[in-house]
């Protein structure tokens, strides 16, 4: 079944979350048409905040956000699964969960708005590992500031707190002030080890901004911010959709078709939930569908023309996968009263290991104090500990004001054999493959987290810590990066420096899946700068034309 | 011309977690009554204590063991007052999850009333010690109380005593009240029980995300 209509724009984006409603809003407020096609539904926050609180396993992220037939995602982080098809030595460690839907992932991020340092963008020429991106922090600065601006950023002033990557501007909004848990920590870590504890910066409202309001420390920026406090890629679409963009939701992707000489795209062609297809044509197309999804369209795509998939000569399209290793500890803290849990869910990190010399041999990380309510968990473990009655309620509030939660980011390194591949068993209910993945951590990484433990180790020390619960091996930390990598060389990279194909003129990717690296901090801030980065290319390139 | 799918075909409501668990809930509690139906009609006897309400499903307050689940909650709560109301949704979802539960939520209330236990502790100490499988059914009944939760299922969110018990300190994930930046301020400090743990202790499995 074909249709008939004739859809077509100047740019046609694949995707709708951060990456794919930044440029769609920056695009068509230059008078540039913009279609954006979304596999998933049309969504809102209430339904979202409502399935939250019914939902028994509060912790998981993932249930609140139920995929459609159509437009599957991982449903859990649990190995073997349902969606997203993980082997390999490390299976469990890349069992990552994203979302489909208008809006994308950052439905349920923590809003955490880290740049990269200078130097990760430069691993390669630095410490002599992994690899160099094919531009510098300051190509990359401008855009930074203006993902801030977009997403509504709060950070420390540099002068006081310089987080290591510099600034031509302050953050749009001051630092959010951190919770009084946080605060005992930060003093624990100034008087007993050579450390620092800083302000994370997060794209979280201190003062009313973009018709959002003030965070009030509702403590579930996961899985879903209840009063939109927290910027994620929905505000982008409205946005966009107000200055005239058209979101096509339910429109899944499956094909790019390019000319006869195949180095320009010609058109896409999507699913509707019925499995109609439908063509839409366009000057520029971006994929902007999530590191997984992004990949596996580019080789869901291979034809004659290209049998290894779209924009694949190097055969580097599904390689490289990378993320934010975790290790993490839950303990009960012996000191004073901290009461996690007031106010928003990541404030506060210990940044020293973000970068080193040793990072010749060792991957750099991040430390993060998870200001999570813990009332649910306490009550848990009193109640399996044989606990009733008075005695019951003692111990909740006791181990709801002393639990303790630490957990790491730790950098990957991009290996060509940790690869995506289209699964030959597993369909959606459109026909698509679904997505496998074999992973393998780097000894790089595995260095890094034995590091992180022996830190985890002495701060569970310092405050007197018992009832240590280590999350079992490696977990992911839902960072996916690297399966388009970018570089300077075509034979073994996927995109440029400006994020386009090295095979196909017109052909853009704004995602994760171009990071050479993935440093230490969250990845979204560094996805929107490099999305702005795009849509500016774009600009330049549509207006001049 | 695409179909409008702003409001997909499959409803979101109809996939949600909690939707997914109602019906498994309703199919497994169909079975149940049929089960249940069969012996009655063995045994050759009507109406029983426990059997949901067939209009609306949910069992009666004045339901004889929805009665003696409240008389057994206030002791292994040791608390003299508590709803009603939640009382029979939790009584409900408990003996809805397992063929046992009745039995032992009505051989629980028989150790209660052999005896005048003083403490919760006491009483569940002494309901192990008969019969170690009503460790669970307590434990349920503390789930139920303190979480909120039955048979898998929310009953009740913010008015589940651990947020009655932590409400000087905390709130609700998603129910803030204390205006931005609340959380700069001192909360309360908390002495370190000296309590004992009643019942023998049990795995404790963190569930996924």
């Amino acid at each position: 079944m074909s249709s008939e209509e004739n859809l077509s724009a100047d740019v046609v984006i694949v995707g709708s979350g951060v990456a794919g409603s930044s440029i769609a809003n920056e695009l068509v407020r230059a008078g540039i048409s913009v279609i954006v096609l979304e596999a998933g539904p049309r969504v809102d926050r209430q339904h979202f905040v409502e399935n939250f609180r019914n939902l028994e396993n509060k912790p998981s992220y993932q249930e609140p956000f139920p995929a459609v037939p159509w437009a599957p995602h991982p449903p859990n982080q649990i190995t073997p699964n349902e969606y997203l098809h993980t082997s390999g030595p490390d299976a469990e460690a890349y069992q990552q969960v994203y979302l489909r839907m208008i809006g994308g992932t950052t439905w349920h991020w923590a809003g955490c708005a880290w740049r990269y340092l200078p130097s990760d963008f430069e691993l390669k020429s630095r410490y002599g590992q992994g690899r160099d991106w094919a531009l510098k922090y300051d190509d990359l600065e401008p855009f930074y500031y203006q993902a801030e601006v977009t997403m509504g950023v709060c950070g420390p002033d540099p002068a006081v707190e310089d987080l290591g990557s510099p600034r031509k501007q302050p953050y749009p909004m001051e630092a959010l002030p951190i919770s009084f848990a946080a605060q005992q920590f930060r003093k624990l870590i100034d008087e007993k080890t050579p450390w620092r504890v800083v302000h994370e910066p997060q794209a979280r409202n201190t003062r009313p901004y973009a018709n959002r309001p003030t965070c009030e420390g509702h403590n579930n920026c996961m899985p879903i911010c209840p009063i939109g406090a927290m910027y994620n890629g929905s505000y982008s679409v409205y946005d966009a959709e107000a200055a005239g963009a058209k979101f096509i939701p339910n429109a899944v992707v499956y094909k790019i078709e390019r000319d006869a000489a195949n180095k320009r795209v010609t058109a896409v062609q999507y699913f509707d939930p019925d499995k109609g297809s439908h063509r839409v044509t366009g000057k520029y197309f971006v994929i902007a569908a999530h590191c997984i999804e992004t990949a596996k369209l580019l080789l869901v795509s291979a034809d004659e023309q290209s049998p290894d998939g779209v924009a694949n000569s190097s055969g580097h399209v599904g390689r490289n996968m990378m993320d934010h290793t975790g290790v993490q500890v839950t303990f009960i803290s012996g000191d004073q009263a901290l009461w996690p849990g007031r106010g928003p869910l990541e404030t506060n990190v210990i940044d020293n290991f973000r970068d080193g010399d040793w990072r010749n041999e060792r991957g750099a990380y991040l430390v993060h104090m998870v200001d999570d309510n813990q009332v649910d968990l306490a009550t848990q473990m009193a109640i399996a500990k044989g606990y009733v009655g008075r005695e019951l309620e003692e111990q909740i509030r006791y181990m709801a004001a002393h639990t303790v939660r630490l957990f790491s980011h730790n950098e990957a390194l991009p290996d060509p054999n940790n690869r995506l591949t289209l699964s030959k068993t597993k369909k959606d209910a459109l026909g698509i493959p679904h997505p496998d993945v074999y992973y393998k951590l780097p000894e790089y990484t595995v260095r890094s987290c034995e590091h992180t433990r022996k830190v985890f180790r002495e701060l569970i020390g310092h405050m007197h810590g018992t009832e240590e619960q280590w999350t079992p091996g490696y977990f992911p930390q839902d960072h996916p990066s690297g399966s388009t990598i970018m570089g300077v060389d075509p034979r073994d990279s996927v995109v440029d420096g400006h994020c386009r194909t090295h095979d196909h003129d017109n052909l853009f990717i704004a995602s994760s899946s171009v990071f050479s690296t993935v440093g230490t901090g969250n990845i979204t801030l560094t996805v929107a700068a490099l999305a702005l980065r795009v849509a500016d290319t774009l600009k330049k390139e549509l207006t001049h034309a | 011309m695409p179909k409008n799918r702003d409001c997909p075909s499959a409803p979101l409501w109809a996939v949600s977690p909690n939707r997914m668990r109602l019906s498994k809930l309703l199919r497994m509690s169909r079975r149940d009554v049929l089960l249940s139906g069969m012996g009655a009609a063995l045994a050759g006897s009507a109406a029983e204590a426990g059997e949901p309400d067939a209009q609306n499903g949910a069992l009666a307050a004045t339901d004889p063991l929805v009665q003696q689940f409240m008389v057994l909650s206030q002791r292994l709560t040791d608390r003299d007052a508590l709803d009603a109301r939640i009382g029979a949704a939790l009584c409900m979802g408990i003996v809805q999850s397992g063929a046992e539960r009745k039995t032992q939520l009505q051989a629980l209330h028989t150790v209660l009333t052999k005896e005048q236990y003083a403490s919760a502790s006491d009483f569940a100490r002494a309901a192990e010690k008969q019969d170690a499988a009503l460790k669970d059914v307590i434990h349920e009944i503390m789930t139920g109380w303190y979480r909120g939760v039955a048979n898998g299922k929310v009953v009740v969110y913010r008015s589940a005593l651990m947020f009655d018990l932590t409400k000087d300190a905390v709130f609700p994930k998603t129910y803030a009240a204390g205006g931005p930046f609340y959380w700069t301020s001192k909360p309360p400090e908390v002495a370190k029980p000296n309590g004992l743990p009643a019942l023998s202790p049990s795995k404790f499995v963190v569930e996924p995300t």
